[in-house]
């Protein structure tokens, strides 16, 4: 009866062929393809002319791109200290035994995290409005008109107001991939610490971290190449503006492919977001993995 | 069993989920396929024509109404010819068209922005039309100055200009607040503007988030009066001017002492899309607004629709003249920015070539002419029919007045040079417009970009 039940090696190796082809052809294809075009000047039609690695030392010295790579670097650490730190916090308290209507949290906290980015950025620019803004209307209500302003205008500013609403999408999420992290600790080891005298701070610090290090981990890795993509929020709420004040380097590639027509340098700064974004995520790996050891000895 | 048709309905999800997947590739895309009314060429087969009039925006939009109800009668006049027609709105339209130009994949007939007919003629993408215009049962009515964005240094055309010639810089202003002739003197303007503000209302609406629109429609003109129209034909021809020259570095300047040390504009200029900054002009909150020509057709359409009195009460005009600006103090620039251009890849059917220029010949000619005076008071390529006056009301006559009567034309500067110069220039000019840029540095980059892409 077992043997029944079991198919062929013939069809699981068939079943299992379908996403590997669809995972080498969207993944792999384009990056080989932007590779291979990195090395051609290809402007607005279809002739290519080899210019070796003159596209490399353009990017090198541009720059809008290392601008733009800045501007990654901020929006990857504002979302790590807002995205994760928010929700550890609030996946510490939604914990507690205080917190009534656990569910309910949960669902609401990740709701925005299935939302589309474009719509999310739809919305917060409406926050943002000058006129008909929720932030100035605000602002008005409490007496502080003085502090009313064109916000998604403010060079010093835009960073931050578009790395907002990517805090507030994925809150949820990192919320939902702790809380399963934290529901594995054994709550007698909680119970123990308490019994020993450890307060929530105490607890959340010497406790509960060092148990879901792992995790942590794995939701920094995710925040980091999440936001080295960063785009879809940025080009409905600034395009990248005012000037480049917001430009990300996925927004770059875009402009420099599509709004200027090359191609060639367009492939070239995708192949720059995939080595820079697999340096970052490798360096604070081996950041991280040099912090929590010299801890552990 | 209940495993059975859990499985089943997860595989019905999956699958209906890919296809999804699938479809929302062409999401906003419409593809038509018909064949009715009487044949004139011999081609039987396809014709894949690409273009941006959407359904939606032919809704009060001249142009795009005509060159919908041109495509509609070719298709009835040749049934065996199916038109596949491809229409997305028109920025999905310019990324989608440059993509399939750098893959070669062109569809047989589509528009051709200005700015790109000299690369893409280099690149043997778009077929040399010189001959074959000339050939045109209509090329005598042909006003040739459209032709111009479209030819190269060679001399060679490479399409037929389509659609409406609309301004890209006018003026709508509330007669009730600014009499009925706008100032003509940015210092006039500033001289009201306190007023207006006193008022709570906003003395002109601006939009630039998308920023093409502070060089489409501001700079563009503003800078005319100062380079006056030989220094851009010197840019397109290559013929020693620069954007570092001394009058083009003084009509930046002059767009930001405007945009940074007048109040004349809304605070929120570089945050707000020109669609945007019309509803400011609608609602009341400003009394002013510059725009383009598809503008206009919107904020008529719907101050009509409203019976608001604005519809009465709103004239047109010109910018108003720098001080230190000398040249021609009442232009607009003016132009067909788009060309139906063929696939050279056509030309190896001959019966196929034909069709396709009889598709151009037709929509381009004195039928869509014919069509937008009579319902519009507008003007295509071919000479504009006499227009029936009693069939239109004071804002199209005022309209038509200033686009074809009373103003002198310039160029749009984005019909010409190459998508990679105004890429860079646009950037610039909206942090020059909030004075974190020196117009003398985004003269330099323009400059560079030029030099390097042009």
């Amino acid at each position: 009866m077992l043997t029944a039940i079991k198919p062929k090696k013939r069809v699981v190796a068939a079943y299992l062929a379908i996403p590997t082809i669809l995972f080498i052809f969207s993944v792999f294809v384009p990056l080989i393809t932007a590779f291979v075009n990195s090395f051609f000047e290809w402007k607005s039609g279809p002739n290519k002319t080899f210019n070796g690695l003159t596209n490399y030392i353009t990017l090198l010295h541009d720059s809008t791109f290392w601008l733009s790579f800045k501007h990654n670097l901020f929006l990857v650490a504002v979302c790590i200290v807002g995205q994760i730190g928010i929700a550890f916090v609030l996946v510490l308290m939604i914990n507690s035994k205080l917190v009534k209507l656990k569910g309910i949290h949960r669902t609401f906290g990740f709701f925005p995290s299935t939302i589309a980015a474009v719509s999310i950025g739809f919305i917060w620019k409406m926050i943002y409005d000058y006129n008909r803004g929720l932030l100035n209307w605000f602002l008005d209500k409490i007496g502080r008109a003085d502090l009313q302003q064109v916000w998604l205008n403010n060079e010093n500013l835009v960073m931050l107001l578009v790395a907002i609403p990517l805090v507030w999408q994925w809150i949820g999420y990192y919320m939902v991939i702790l809380l399963s992290a934290i529901s594995s600790i054994d709550t007698e080891i909680l119970e123990v610490s308490e019994l020993d005298g450890a307060n929530a701070v105490q607890r959340a610090i010497y406790i509960v971290l060092p148990l879901i290090k792992n995790t942590l981990l794995v939701c920094i890795t995710l925040c980091i190449a999440g936001n080295m993509k960063a785009f879809d929020n940025i080009y409905v709420m600034t395009s990248g503006g005012p000037g480049k004040a917001s430009m990300v380097m996925a927004m770059y590639g875009y402009d420099v492919s599509f709004n200027q027509g090359n191609l060639g340098y367009g492939s070239t700064i995708s192949i720059g977001i995939f080595v820079m974004s697999l340096l970052v995520i490798g360096g604070s790996k081996w950041l991280i993995g040099r912090l929590t050891k010299s801890k552990d000895a | 069993m209940k495993r059975k048709v859990l499985s089943a309905l997860l595989a019905v999800a999956m699958t209906a989920t890919l296809l999804v997947g699938c479809g929302n590739s062409d999401a906003g895309s419409t593809n038509q396929s018909t064949s009715t009314g009487s044949s004139k060429t011999d081609y039987k087969g396809t014709l894949s024509v690409m273009h941006f009039s959407t359904s939606e925006e032919s809704q009060g939009n001249g142009g795009s109404d005509g060159f919908r109800t041109m495509i509609s009668n070719w298709k009835s006049a040749h049934p065996d010819v199916t038109l596949e027609e491809n229409v997305l709105a028109n920025t999905d339209y310019k990324t989608q068209i440059s993509t399939l130009a750098a893959a070669n994949d062109l569809p047989d007939v589509f528009l051709l922005q200005g700015m790109n007919t000299i690369a893409w003629a280099e690149q043997g993408l778009i077929l040399d039309m010189t001959n074959y215009i000339k050939e045109s049962p209509y090329y005598d009515q042909y006003n040739t100055a459209y032709f111009t964005p479209f030819t190269t240094a060679d001399g060679k055309i490479y399409g037929l200009p389509v659609l409406t010639g609309g301004t890209c810089t006018v003026i709508m202003y509330d007669k009730r607040v600014w009499g009925d002739s706008f100032p003509s003197t940015w210092a006039d303007v500033e001289a009201k503007t306190a007023a207006i503000i006193a008022d709570g209302k906003t003395p002109i609406a601006f939009g630039n988030n998308g920023q093409w629109q502070a060089n489409s429609c501001f700079l563009s003109t503003l800078a005319d009066r100062y380079t006056g129209p030989d220094w851009y034909l010197s840019m397109i021809n290559k013929g020693g001017a620069a954007f570092t020259d001394s009058e083009f570095v003084a009509a930046l300047a002059e767009t930001q002492r405007l945009f940074t040390q007048t109040d004349i504009f809304n605070k929120d200029f570089n945050a707000i899309s020109n669609e945007d900054a019309r509803e400011y002009y609608i609602s009341g909150d400003a009394t002013a607004f510059i725009g383009g020509n598809w503008d206009v057709s919107y904020v008529g359409a719907t101050l009509k629709d409203a019976g608001d009195d604005l519809y009465n009460n709103t004239g047109f005009a010109v910018l108003p003249q720098s001080a230190d600006a000398k040249h021609q103090r009442n232009s607009q620039n003016i132009g067909l920015g788009y060309a139906v251009a063929i696939n050279p890849k056509v030309a190896d059917d001959p019966a196929k070539l034909q069709a396709a220029l009889d598709f151009a010949y037709y929509v381009t000619g004195p039928d869509f002419s014919a069509f937008v005076a009579e319902n519009y008071a507008l003007g295509g390529l071919t000479e504009a029919p006499e227009v029936d006056w009693s069939k239109f009301d004071a804002w199209d006559v005022d309209f038509y007045n200033f686009s074809y009567v009373d103003t002198e034309a310039c160029e749009i500067y984005d019909s010409y040079l190459s998508g990679a110069v105004w890429g860079v220039m646009n950037q610039d000019l909206q942090a020059m417009m909030n004075g974190t840029m020196s117009p003398e540095d985004v003269a330099a980059a323009a400059q560079e970009a030029y030099a390097e892409n042009y």
